[in-house]
């Protein structure tokens, strides 16, 4: 299907067709309605990464032509799983829907120590720094990171969001980040409102 | 656990009604060494250190059945260092394997390890034969062989998210990888109960079931299961605390007996889904209640999961999954007390 979705869109763009609109009203609305797939259980993790895919490589020929029609970002969105976790399923879905959503997105992987979120920062100045974290052992690198942002002079530069599956709004309060979204389907919503 | 603890569990699985409700918990390297005052580093590393962590929590609590024991491990790193995976051990945070398939081509070359030199576990083996005399003249016996399950397996080896897509783009690589788990699996549980006779038990600790839907389930996750779970021991005992929604149905099929869920999924729903056929370990929740609640909301949530119960049989009061980092002593005599209510 990621190698089909490719393919698609590469003959969409041959033929002349506006790479904005293709993936405004069709690559998000197919992953808006993945999303509502999965929150009422009919599609699972397998589908969702699936279509995270399919978007990623149906991106592909697409960027270059939105980066040559000037086409303004959403914003910058840096994004890591924390230090010590090595789950990224959370963080894939999430860096799909924000890459679709027109959004800029410096992806550094899993296991990312806070210093890496500092340099980054420092170095790309980006809008958000998105954090995901799928344990509980690990959640505790979320506020590591905080703390490191404040040490380091660089969290008023960013708007700090966190999300993955033991998470809560009531922790993302309890460590100071701007936000949380309990679903990948909420990260664009979740991103233009810290930025507004 | 003692024979006493024990001989309740078997009854329990019998169906039997225990009063007062016994609690149990799983313990190990994310609450044990902080509840110690200890690094993790040094509780994964001196045998000393881990036993006496243990046994404070065994004579802190004598009331509490924990489960499985004096669980020898080293997190996440245990059985993927059997497959050469680079493990890696921060001071004092938990430890993690990289992967060691970076594409599914690699997945022809696996070799199935040898339990017995390969990894840490001989290293695992060793840390309890030296305790096994200490642990018994505690009135403990080692009762349980553990280990991931082979889902959870697969993905530390080749990434979560690499392993959940290949189901699909490459299912027979995949079936493949998880052949040569199972197989390697079957060895390792197998000589842990040949190492320790009085193993009467197997736990198994794979989330990764609840991230498929059913239909992947039956596929990738039922036959692996089934052929593991199909051994001659009383305690069959599963660790998910991933969504089961989708996979508790068959956990009776697949043999096994006592269950340790998450949260997503109610007691009466999760009984109702199974027949009624599994012991569960459980449910309150362990991070926003056990570890983050004051003494007060851990009874009141007891309180709670009694009255939602109805039907004591076939339950062991605990916390959704393990027990968590950051869990007080208050919290743990809390939960005990309103046990015995």
């Amino acid at each position: 299907m990621p190698r089909l979705a490719k393919a698609a869109a590469e003959r969409v763009v041959s033929a002349g067709g506006d790479p904005l609109k293709l993936v405004q009203d069709f690559m998000m609305s197919a992953m808006a309605e993945a999303g509502r797939r999965f929150e009422s259980n009919e599609y699972f993790v397998p589908e969702l990464l699936l279509a995270a895919r399919a978007m990623k490589n149906a991106l592909e020929p697409i960027r270059p032509l939105l980066a040559a029609k000037s086409t303004q970002t959403a914003g910058c969105v840096v994004i890591g799983t924390v230090a010590g976790d090595l789950h990224d399923i959370g963080k894939n879905l999430v860096v799909a829907m924000l890459e679709g959503a027109g959004f800029e997105v410096l992806d550094l992987g899993v296991n990312v120590p806070p210093e890496k979120f500092i340099q980054t920062i420092k170095e790309k100045t980006p809008n958000i720094v998105a954090m995901s974290a799928l344990l509980t052992t690990t959640m505790p690198a979320m506020k590591t990171t905080i703390d490191a942002m404040k040490q380091a002079g660089v969290r008023d530069q960013v708007r700090v969001v966190i999300g993955g599956a033991p998470i809560t709004q009531k922790y993302a309060d309890e460590i100071g980040a701007d936000g949380y979204a309990g679903t990948a389907s909420g990260a664009v919503p979740l991103a233009k409102r810290v930025m507004s | 656990m003692t024979d006493r603890q024990w001989n309740d569990l078997l009854a329990v699985l019998r169906g039997e009604v225990l009063r007062p409700l016994p609690v149990g918990f799983i313990i190990d390297c994310p609450w044990l060494p902080g509840w110690c005052g200890m690094e993790v580093a040094d509780y994964l590393s001196s045998e000393t250190l881990w036993f006496e962590a243990n046994r404070k929590a065994i004579e802190t609590f004598p009331e509490a059945w924990f489960l499985p024991g004096f669980w020898s491990e080293f997190g996440m790193c245990t059985e993927p260092s059997a497959f050469g995976a680079r493990c890696v051990f921060p001071r004092n945070e938990f430890p993690f394997a990289e992967k060691v398939i970076a594409s599914v081509d690699q997945i022809a070359e696996l070799k199935t390890p040898n339990p017995r030199t390969d990894g840490l576990l001989p290293f695992m083996l060793n840390r309890l034969r030296w305790a096994r005399p200490q642990i018994e003249e505690l009135g403990h016996k080692i009762r349980f062989s553990v280990s991931r399950g082979p889902l959870n397996v697969a993905t530390f080896l080749m990434g979560a998210t690499e392993f959940l897509m290949a189901i699909r783009t490459d299912p027979e690589p995949a079936h493949r990888l998880l052949r040569v788990i199972t197989d390697f699996l079957k060895q390792w549980h197998a000589l842990q109960r040949e190492t320790f006779p009085t193993i009467d038990g197997i736990l198994m600790l794979d989330d990764i079931v609840g991230f498929m839907g059913e239909k992947d389930f039956i596929e990738f996750g039922l036959p692996y299961f089934r052929e593991l779970y199909d051994v001659n021991v009383a305690v069959k005992f599963f660790h998910n605390d991933a969504p089961c929604a989708k996979s508790i149905k068959f956990y009776s099929e697949i043999g096994i007996n006592l269950y340790n869920p998450g949260i997503q999924t109610s007691l009466t729903e999760m009984r109702q889904l199974s027949g009624n056929r599994l012991v569960i370990l459980g449910n309150v929740p362990p991070r926003d209640v056990l570890a983050q609640g004051t003494p007060d909301d851990v009874r009141a949530a007891v309180k709670k999961l009694l009255a939602e119960a109805k039907d004591p049989s076939r339950l062991i009061l605990s916390c959704g999954g393990g027990v968590p980092p950051g869990v007080t002593t208050e919290n743990m005599r809390a939960f005990l007390e309103a046990a015995q209510l």
